[in-house]
């Protein structure tokens, strides 16, 4: 080609025979471990949420005024040798003495303090433990069967509610509230005075909260897994507490008995037929 | 601050940060604190802390008090490691016991998720920490032996 001179080849240098004859391998990148762990735990979490999802048990089906009534009946005329059998069962005990004044009402009887809410799953375990016991006391009346929350912990937990029930007894006055429904809207307030209670001995705000006549008090339930009743209807549990090493008789009874013992402590040890027992004493020698 | 001291520092940081939280859940058990937490459907810091998971099985020890010791621990170690960066036994001490950390908040996860249906969002910073911590003392640790 005219005017274009050839460019002398350049010299090989030694760089250029530095060639490398294959592809080096490239380092893992630093960041593909922890992504993977990352990514790693987010599969756990959602694994746990399916668990979680598919041990949600449908709630038991609802029964009549009539049923609720012979449920009730049942469980609160379990012989009192059936309650010294289990004794503590596996109960835990959260009751812890506190230094207010007794607590009594306008007629001068010691005043047992609920608060709790019907979507609570550890208020529904423990109302049927508290029916148990205060029924040693004294009637109730207008228990209504109800369930806990389908979407919180332990959903549908079969249990009743204290909304609209009476307690009639010579020896306790039994003021419950219930400030929730299952779905979260509100029902009831506590008075001003309960209110103080709260302040002063519920600070975490936890329920269910119980208080003794100002002597004792706790809060959350008597037994770490309400997750017993799940699935049951409330004549399956009721049959399951005539049989005092069944798992369910074991949690309520126990819960029941602490109950009972701390209940025992205001009334002067009255009734004599119910204190004087000896698990009872036993308890309360604990409290 | 060299770039190869950054996990540790962040480390330190994280400890620091979860020792005064798991402080602050223990004292809040111990005392009559009010526990600052919203309370939805989901998150509901009182139901994880006064359910029975709340202390350690068998004793009244509240699992925060655990949460002290592993970020006291942990934090003992990342600072450690500032004075002696290139400790290649540090490093592992700090990614077993960041391992340790990191299977106990599997656990914890798993109870809050599948046992109790609820969060607490106190937890889930602390749980996150530990996350945190992991990671970054595994990170450490690959430098060190590369």
């Amino acid at each position: 080609m005219a005017g274009h001179t050839p460019r002398p080849r350049r010299p090989a240098t030694k760089r250029a025979r530095k060639q490398p004859v294959r592809k080096p391998i490239s380092r893992t990148p630093e960041w593909l471990a922890p992504v993977g762990v990352v990514a790693g735990v987010a599969l756990l979490v959602g694994v746990f949420l399916v668990i979680r999802y598919m041990n949600t048990p449908a709630p038991p089906r609802a029964i009549d005024s009539t049923s609720t009534t012979a449920v009730v009946a049942a469980i609160t005329s379990l012989p009192a040798s059936e309650l010294d059998q289990v004794g503590l069962g596996s109960a835990t005990n959260p009751i812890k003495r506190i230094s207010g004044s007794l607590l009594t009402d306008s007629t001068g009887k010691p005043v047992v303090f609920y608060l709790g809410a019907e979507f609570c799953p550890f208020c529904a375990f423990e109302r049927w433990g508290m029916i148990i016991a205060l029924s040693r006391f004294g009637t109730f009346s207008g228990l209504q069967a109800t369930t806990s929350s389908a979407t919180d912990a332990y959903p549908n937990t079969p249990t009743f509610t204290f909304r609209n029930a009476t307690f009639t007894s010579h020896y306790i006055d039994f003021q419950p509230i219930e400030t929730s429904d299952r779905n979260g809207s509100p029902l009831q307030s506590p008075t001003a005075a309960q209110q103080a209670l709260l302040s002063r001995y519920d600070t975490s705000d936890a329920i269910p909260f119980v208080d003794f006549g100002n002597q004792y008090a706790f809060t959350g339930a008597t037994y770490t897994n309400p997750g017993i009743l799940d699935g049951m209807s409330w004549s399956q549990i009721a049959a399951a507490l005539e049989q005092p090493g069944s798992a369910q008789a074991m949690a309520i009874l126990g819960s029941a008995n602490l109950i009972t013992a701390a209940t025992c402590q205001l009334t002067g040890q009255q009734p004599a037929s119910v204190c004087s027992r000896a698990i009872i004493q036993a308890i309360e020698a604990k409290l | 601050m060299s770039h190869d001291r950054l996990p540790v520092v962040i480390a330190a940081a994280a400890g620091v940060a979860g020792l005064a939280i798991s402080i602050y859940l223990t004292v809040v058990h111990y005392s009559a604190l009010p526990l600052v937490c919203s309370t939805t459907a989901a998150v509901d810091c009182g139901r994880v802390l006064s359910s029975g998971y709340a202390v350690i099985a068998g004793t009244g020890v509240p699992t925060s008090m655990a949460g002290v010791a592993w970020f006291a621990v942990s934090t003992t170690l990342a600072t450690a490691q500032l004075a002696r960066p290139s400790s290649q036994n540090l490093a592992h001490i700090h990614l077993v016991w960041s391992g340790l950390g990191l299977a106990t908040v599997l656990y914890l996860v798993f109870v809050e998720i599948v046992q109790l249906g609820a969060i607490c969002i106190w937890c889930t910073v602390v749980h996150i920490l530990v996350l945190v911590t992991f990671l970054v003392v595994w990170i450490h640790r690959s430098r060190l032996t590369m």
